[in-house]
């Protein structure tokens, strides 16, 4: 009897929770990417789906077809169920790799349309956001790529792998760049994506076959936002100051005027720090090593005095760069990105309380930030001496 | 008992009626000085040339020497050429001792009877073993003779304190058990539980020591308590651990009792083997363990479940690979796993010239075939491929059987609950595991009641000049097994 109630009770929580979220994969749409545009009065939402049935030969070959579904509606939301209604499968949406927004929805405000992928008990918030620069969010997701598989996947990889080296974006997920948006004294940044070449020809799987692609996706320079309105772009010398004021940038390669020739130098481990002195100064330091790697003077390198008078050099010039790009934002975009307000509201609340209404406008381009660095060459690559010295 | 009556006619007369005279019964009379001597052996278990040249030829010379003798039974009892003999009064064991193959000598003026041990050997000799084969290690194995069983034992433990009790179990088959152990190291208490169990029985037949298995074990479950090996080195180590040993008549296999979970995931060979990379190689075992207990439930789970645990391209994969299978994920698990278990259960049974054409059946045709017929996924067919493989890293069968009853149970609730019901019903199966005890040894032992001496050769195997004690979960009697070296 204990033995047959302990079953029957079995058998009723297996039933009456139902089969939970149970969905065989073959009946699953899988989204790994999504766009946001807008026109003129509706939003147009398209989802980037990866397993379309067409896929399925081709998979054995390592390559996926994919399908762009788009819907339109009053609502972000009416226009996924507008979406619904065209995808025969059950649209799933947990494993979102990029979401992409259109200038048209970042100039209207961008939290406007956050609600409805943060709520979503699906998804992960973990993805990356891309500011569309000349181009409808859409296009973008249409692209395909000759090294990658899904074009979410390939503008994933392209985020990753640049955002430490080659240094003009940055990787910012979801949340990171809701939460900023919210912090106060922060004004975020976003990386921005563009098509190079014509769309139509991007999103024919042609595109593939030749071994010179018509058209790629490229990262643009960063998106500079003022709270959740887009601001505009900022250049791409000032994008790599950004990145390197932010210490977002690990591997910066720079060129050093010295004695009237370039020597670049390979940066690594690049470290920034921001300091508040008080509410009217900041102190940032720079620091950190790098190697030369390409040197066309007749120095002698073996020198220690002369790699002194080259770090000198390369300090100089790196501090007037940044402190240029600095004063450019602070009068230009006034959108405080290194979030220089948020130290002051962090270590003097009371004061933040009194400077809040009006920092974007007044007390924020008129702040003084003052660059210090700490660089060094570690290293001279391998070769002893330089080639011209050589010749003598 | 019944008395021997003083009649060697009668008696043959008896004991040929018993046997409904079967022609293998041999009897012969001869009489000296008008007693009678009658001589009773079966020729199918008893080896006649032994016979003729000492019991028949001893039985002459006291004939023929007739005058030096006054009393004839005590005569040939000390005349017959014989390393076993001995006396019974009862004609009630006639049967066991004709049997057994031995010789029966009764006299007209005698109501006792003169046995000797003129045994056939029908035996084959000391092979290698087959059903655990070892790489680095004795090669030697049981056979169905059971002296020869006690001796391979004997032969390496020399101490007189390896004990042996014997029993007979059985009514029509009169099997005799030995339980061995060492005196002085094995716990008292557990002899006498066995002993007192196996006494309990009352059947016609045990003609297998796994006929044995179900008497021993008091809790019911699908994990064996009891090892069954035919490797004598492996019995040794037991008894030297303080285990206890049951032999049975005619069966090659020995039971090990009382048997622990950790046990299955060792082998003879890691005595013999280099300490350190033993260590790795359980390592291996257990997580072959887990991977051959979870997997297709995780799998089951996580592809309709939780499809949020499994990286994007892998997701992507899996999904394309489904595209086009008609069934649901659950019922392909089950169709393969079961398609795997038939396979195996034939190829032990069938003749090894069989099972060539078995396996290409099985490796072209459910595998190759059945994923292009668009029946199967291939990722299916990997899952299974590997959680059967890893199966196959444990050689007791029992034990192999027991983790399949729990696999297709984690794939049912792989099924029903996702990875909520392969967590509730691991933490089941932990508590059942934790809740079986044998001979006042708990199955999880050392790790459940947790002991620090233990773990020297628990999944960790320290080096063997290291290990100074015994196992103290099997016996806690005289608990060191060397002397540490300076």
């Amino acid at each position: 009897m204990k033995k047959l109630s302990i079953i029957i009770i079995f058998l009723i929580s297996i039933t009456i929770t139902g089969c939970g979220g149970y969905e065989e994969l073959n009946n699953l749409s899988i989204v790994t990417a999504v766009a946001f545009d807008k026109t003129d009065e509706e939003y147009e939402l398209s989802f980037l789906i990866a397993n379309s049935p067409k896929a399925q030969t081709s998979a054995k070959e390592g390559e996926a077809k994919t399908t762009v579904y788009t819907g339109k509606g009053k609502t972000i939301a009416l226009a996924s169920k507008d979406i619904e209604q065209i995808v025969p499968k059950q649209i799933y949406l947990g494993h979102i790799n990029v979401v992409i927004i259109s200038e048209d929805i970042a100039k209207d405000g961008f939290l406007k349309i956050a609600d409805w992928l943060l709520r979503n008990p699906q998804t992960r918030k973990k993805f990356y956001l891309l500011q569309a620069k000349d181009e409808k969010a859409k296009n973008i997701l249409k692209i395909v790529s000759p090294l990658e598989s899904f074009p979410s996947q390939s503008i994933a990889t392209l985020i990753e792998s640049n955002s430490e080296t080659k240094s003009i974006a940055t990787s910012v997920t979801y949340s990171n760049f809701i939460s900023q948006i919210l912090e106060k004294g922060y004004d975020p940044i976003l990386p921005s994506i563009t098509v190079k070449g014509s769309v139509k020809e991007g999103s024919n799987e042609k595109n593939l076959e030749t071994t010179e692609p018509e058209s790629y996706l490229v990262l643009g320079p960063l998106a500079i936002y003022k709270k959740d309105k887009l601001e505009g772009f900022a250049t791409e010398k000032e994008s790599w100051a950004i990145n390197v004021l932010n210490g977002e940038a690990k591997e910066v390669s720079y060129n050093v005027k010295y004695k009237g020739e370039n020597i670049s130098i390979m940066a690594s481990s690049l470290k920034s720090k921001i300091k508040l002195k008080d509410q009217n100064n900041i102190e940032i330091t720079i620091s950190g090593q790098g190697d030369i790697y390409n040197i066309n003077n007749k120095i002698n390198i073996q020198d220690y005095q002369e790699i002194n008078k080259i770090e000198k050099a390369w300090s100089k010039s790196l501090k007037k760069d940044l402190s240029k790009v600095i004063k450019n934002i602070q009068k230009k975009y006034q959108a405080d990105i290194f979030g220089f307000g948020n130290l002051i509201y962090k270590n003097k609340p009371k004061v933040w309380e009194k400077l809040e209404k009006s920092w974007n406008s007044k007390y924020f381009p008129n702040l003084n930030v003052q660059i210090k660095t700490n660089l060094k060459i570690e290293a001279t690559g391998s070769l002893v001496k330089t080639v011209k010295e050589e010749t003598k | 008992m019944e008395k021997i009556i003083k009649n060697a006619k009668k008696i043959i007369e008896k004991t040929k009626k018993l046997y409904g005279n079967s022609p293998d019964l041999n009897t012969r009379i001869i009489n000296i000085r008008g007693t009678n001597v009658g001589i009773l052996f079966l020729e199918s278990s008893s080896q006649a040339s032994t016979i003729s040249d000492f019991i028949v030829k001893g039985t002459l010379y006291v004939k023929a020497n007739k005058n030096l003798f006054q009393n004839i039974f005590e005569s040939l009892k000390n005349n017959l050429f014989n390393s076993q003999l001995f006396t019974i009064k009862d004609y009630s064991q006639f049967p066991y001792f004709l049997s057994s193959g031995f010789t029966i000598i009764v006299t007209d003026n005698s109501n006792e009877a003169i046995i000797m041990e003129t045994r056939a050997n029908l035996d084959r000799g000391v092979t290698e073993s087959t059903s655990e084969p070892i790489l680095r290690g004795s090669k030697d194995s049981f056979t169905e003779s059971h002296s020869k069983n006690l001796g391979l034992i004997r032969k390496r433990i020399k101490d007189p304190s390896l004990w042996f009790k014997e029993l007979k179990l059985g009514r029509r088959t009169q099997t005799r058990i030995s339980i061995a152990y060492i005196n002085g190291i094995a716990d008292n208490k557990k002899i006498k539980e066995i002993e007192k169990n196996l006494k309990k029985i009352n059947i016609d037949g045990i003609l297998d020591s796994g006929n044995l298995k179900d008497y021993l074990v008091e809790n019911k479950s699908v994990f064996p308590q009891i090892q069954s090996t035919e490797r004598p080195d492996t019995v040794s180590q037991a008894l030297l651990q303080g285990k206890v040993v049951i032999f049975t008549e005619n069966c090659p296999f020995a039971l090990i009792l009382p048997n622990v979970f950790i046990d299955y995931l060792h082998t003879p060979e890691d005595q013999n083997q280099k300490s350190s990379n033993i260590t790795f190689t359980r390592i291996l075992r257990t997580v072959a363990l887990i991977i051959t207990v979870f997997t297709p439930a995780i799998y089951i789970a996580v592809t309709t479940y939780d499809q949020n645990t499994i990286p994007d391209k892998l997701l992507i994969s899996l999904a394309i690979q489904r595209e086009g299978v008609p069934f649901p994920t659950f019922f392909e698990i089950i169709l393969l796993t079961t398609i795997f278990e038939i396979l195996r259960e034939s190829d032990l049974r069938s003749p090894s010239s069989m099972s060539a054409a078995m396996s290409i059946v099985g490796a072209l045709v459910l595998g190759q075939a059945a994923v292009d017929a668009g029946i199967v996924s291939p990722i299916t067919v990997i899952v299974v491929a590997f959680t059967s493989i890893c199966s196959l890293v444990f050689t007791d069968i029992d034990f192999m059987n027991g983790i399949r009853s729990w696999r297709f149970i984690f794939i049912l609730a792989a099924s029903v609950l996702g990875i909520i019901g392969i967590l509730s019903f691991a933490i089941i199966w932990l508590v059942k595991l934790a809740s079986l005890e044998n001979l006042n040894t708990s199955y999880l032992s050392p790790f459940a009641p947790f002991s620090k001496e233990s773990q020297n050769d628990a999944i960790y195997k320290a080096p063997e000049n290291k290990i100074l004690t015994r196992p103290n979960y099997i016996s806690k009697l005289n608990p060191h097994r060397q002397r540490r070296i300076k």
